[in-house]
């Protein structure tokens, strides 16, 4: 069917579903589901790349705010640790909303393919687990970035602080920009940020990715949404579908294998990340 | 766990309950024609694949506040239920100032700030 000549019901019901389907493997594979949702609807669906950016915040926003009450309460999300690195990415995060909005759709189309490409590589390649801080730097002990959680796991209760503080905050600014521009939640940005660059441990820095991004989206999520940016039809069936879908995907946690899902969900980054980049460039339509 | 983890979470987990229902609610009498929209659904797939600046001038789509008088309206009915996900950081944030020390406070208050910047429409 020709999209341009399907009756408009079709895409909502389109949308619901696959931010569903996202919203499950977006948990299994431990990324947000905006970095999918905005290359893949972005290349097979009719709306402009400016709404569905707009549609992809919100879901990045919804799917982690939806999260961070149980994280929090399991001690995997930490206020103290989130707040200076959420306040440096949300000023980011607003500036690259408005450049994001500001910039040609063809340059954004090939950012976005460029960087969806590099993301499913990186994804590919990464070993997660980085070596924990032994020592907070003077910044991180000033402003108390430590804390401890219990490991049911490892059957402990482990004390933990951060390091490399400075650095950590220039990080979440430049995933907060990135993420403004291109309506992304950047979970797989956070997470080695925390844990490989800030020595926090690998679940404290997942719990504390969706915190960060359920706070850094929000500023730039006005942006879009004071602009225009953000149609209800689009946005509300995806929020609903992921956000139904992030809760099968937490009881499906453990059954279901991870490996395998983040090798489907490496293919899919790297097809939706192509044919972004082909459509910027002109070369498929 | 600390106090104001214990009441961020809780404050969260509750808003996020009444925006998904809201959410959800909303949409059915979106898309069941209950309530008419300001841009009806039919003109839609025509205005959606428009660049931002096309869509506002072809569908007189209001900017900035500007949606608040037309709330009534299907569309915008959503657009209000879909922005309470976007508001509920700032709400948190200000019920676990009081709760935080000193230096934590204040960052918190520079988020609230940066939050408000954005709301506004002015940045």
């Amino acid at each position: 069917m020709d999209a341009a000549t399907a009756p408009w019901w079709i895409w909502p019901l389109a949308l619901f579903a696959l931010t569903y389907l996202l919203g499950i493997v977006a948990v299994v594979a431990g990324i947000g589901g905006g970095v999918l949702f905005v290359p893949l609807v972005g290349s097979f669906f009719p709306f402009h790349l400016d709404f569905v950016r707009g549609a992809g915040l919100l879901i990045a926003l919804a799917g982690t705010l939806a999260a961070a009450p149980l994280l929090l309460r399991i001690r995997l999300a930490n206020l103290r640790l989130v707040l200076p690195l959420a306040l440096a990415g949300s000023i980011a995060s607003l500036c690259g909303a408005i450049v994001g909005l500001a910039l040609p759709t063809d340059v954004v189309q090939i950012a976005l393919g460029a960087t969806v490409v590099a993301v499913a590589f990186l994804l590919w390649r990464t070993d997660p687990a980085g070596q924990l801080a032994s020592e907070s730097d003077a910044l991180g002990e000033i402003l108390r970035l430590k804390g401890e959680f219990h490991d049911p796991t490892a059957q402990m209760t482990i004390d933990w602080r951060t390091h490399r503080t400075i650095a950590g905050l220039a990080a979440f600014a430049g995933i907060g920009f990135f993420g403004g521009v291109f309506g992304l939640g950047a979970g797989f940005a956070n997470v080695p940020a925390l844990n490989v660059l800030m020595g926090a441990p690998l679940k404290v820095a997942v719990g504390s990715s969706g915190l960060v991004i359920s706070i850094i989206n929000s500023p730039a999520a006005w942006v879009y949404i004071n602009r225009g940016a953000l149609l209800p039809l689009l946005a509300v069936p995806s929020i609903l579908g992921i956000m139904l879908g992030a809760r099968v995907g937490a009881r499906l946690l453990h059954t279901m294998p991870a490996a395998t899902v983040r090798r489907v969900v490496i293919v899919a980054m790297l097809i939706a990340g192509i044919r972004a980049l082909l459509r910027g460039l002109g070369l498929w339509i | 766990m600390d106090l104001d983890h214990e009441i961020y979470a809780r404050w969260l987990d509750r808003l996020v309950r009444v925006a998904f229902v809201l959410a959800a609610l909303s949409f059915a009498l979106y898309v069941s024609g209950v309530l008419t929209p300001y841009v009806p659904l039919d003109s839609l797939p025509a205005l959606w694949r428009l660049p931002l600046p096309e869509y506002l001038a072809r569908s007189g789509a209001p900017v900035g506040w500007d949606w608040l008088p037309l709330v009534a309206r299907a569309d915008y009915l959503n657009l209000a239920a879909v922005s309470l996900f976007a508001l509920m950081t700032l709400v948190c944030y200000l019920r676990v100032i009081p709760l935080l020390p000193r230096l934590q406070a204040a960052l918190a208050i520079a988020q609230v700030l940066v939050l408000l910047a954005a709301m506004s429409g002015l940045v």
